[in-house]
């Protein structure tokens, strides 16, 4: 009887200790992969886009503050890719086309950024541009030219890329969301377009109604 | 006490920083290959505790329940995409990894594993099947990459290595129920 006695405490902590292991592993059972900690954790703390110089697929160099007061939302790639980014940007053209026109290009614009600016230059981005129908204004492509630039804006989005050495890369893959100060306002779920599309709609209502 | 020493230094080399830096840069290895061994250091090194501290063995673990369980969690645990991924990121994860599965799981399964019944032991052996089985699917049918550090093809062979254990572990419960190992003595 006291054998068995202990042995239900002992189980008893056990189990405890593990409610509390997969409480705090799972930040509150909410995040069981690191990329949703990731995401999060950005939603969370909304860093700011750094300080780098875009190129675009005019071959247009710019910083973020071209988009002064707009909403800009990012996408990451490399035009080498055959597999998740075709499909990352057709769903981005979804949403572009989803949204009321009247706030394209007025309070939100949408860019493509690669992080592969070796091969991806002005007149490849331009191709790819055309490929997925951008306009190439309210819609852009650019690259980062300066690795340590590059590497900053990936560092601080939590964007992992993992060359595989045959020229294509793993990379996790999201929407993004800038606000009109820079600042990341959303990381939302690239498959989930309608809802992302949504999302930024509300975002863009809520601006047109404090304005007016 | 030669179990311990060879315990030991299973352990410390798994600690060697150029050792653990080759089985983590493979998903596959690091799951199937460093966890499983850094539990049977454990699992070597705690031959010496159960015979300083019988009586503590006894007293909390008489039936293996607890053991078992403990056991359990600490493995389940360490199959969770995100604690694999953080051990690759944060030092701290990567120590807790070092210290849970030799001391929490290895050391655990030594002392139960004998204490449970024929029926005990069948039961763990197919909850880990049905779970190696539903790991395997999630890892080789989720279109996401569910590990930010490693390259979607390492996923998809940590997926189908889940599932040829669970077929192994199959094939050994088909055994035990249909072989009678007395007949052949």
């Amino acid at each position: 009887m006291f054998k068995n006695r202990h042995n239900t405490i002992a189980l008893m902590v056990v189990i405890v200790f593990g409610c509390v292991l997969f409480f705090i592993g799972t930040d509150g059972f909410k995040a069981y992969t690191a990329e949703t900690a990731r995401v999060n954790d950005l939603i969370e703390n909304k860093p700011a886009f750094p300080d780098v110089t875009l190129e675009d697929n005019k071959g247009r160099k710019y910083s973020i503050a071209e988009f002064k007061d707009k909403y800009v939302f990012i996408t990451f790639l490399y035009t080498a890719c055959g597999t998740v980014c075709p499909q990352l940007e057709l769903n981005m053209a979804e949403v572009y086309d989803s949204l009321p026109s009247k706030y394209i290009g007025e309070d939100i614009v949408f860019l493509s950024i690669s992080f592969d600016p070796e091969r991806d230059d002005p007149a490849t981005l331009e191709t790819y541009r055309k490929a997925f129908n951008a306009d190439g204004e309210t819609w852009r492509m650019a690259r980062i030219v300066d690795k340590q630039e590059l590497e900053s804006l990936l560092s601080r989005f939590g964007v992992i890329v993992i060359p595989d050495g045959r020229g294509n890369f793993t990379h996790n893959s999201a929407f993004y969301l800038v606000d009109k100060n820079g600042k990341l306002l959303e990381v939302m779920d690239y498959t989930k377009i309608d809802e992302a599309a949504e999302k930024v709609e509300s975002i863009l209502e809520g601006e047109q109604v404090s304005k007016s | 006490m030669t179990q311990f020493i060879y315990g030991l230094l299973l352990y410390i080399f798994l600690m060697l920083p150029p050792v653990a830096d080759l089985v983590e840069s493979i998903m596959i290895t690091h799951m199937h290959m460093q966890m499983p061994l850094l539990v049977i250091s454990g699992m070597l090194m705690g031959g010496i505790l159960k015979s300083r501290f019988p009586r503590f063995f006894e007293k909390w673990n008489s039936n293996g329940i607890p053991g078992i369980t403990l056991f359990m969690i600490i493995v389940i645990y360490w199959t969770i995409p995100r604690t694999m991924d953080e051990a690759l990121t944060l030092q701290s994860v990567e120590i807790w990894k070092f210290i849970s599965l030799p001391f929490l799981a290895g050391i655990p399964l030594r002392d139960s594993w004998k204490k449970l019944s024929e029926a005990g032991k069948n039961i763990i052996i197919i909850i880990f099947t049905i779970k190696y089985f539903g790991m395997g699917a999630l890892y080789i049918w989720t279109p996401d990459q569910l590990c930010n550090n490693y390259l979607l093809i390492d996923q998809l062979t940590l997926g189908w290595g889940f599932v040829t254990t669970a077929i192994c572990l199959v094939i050994y419960l088909v055994y035990t129920y249909t072989v009678d190992p007395s007949e052949y003595e």
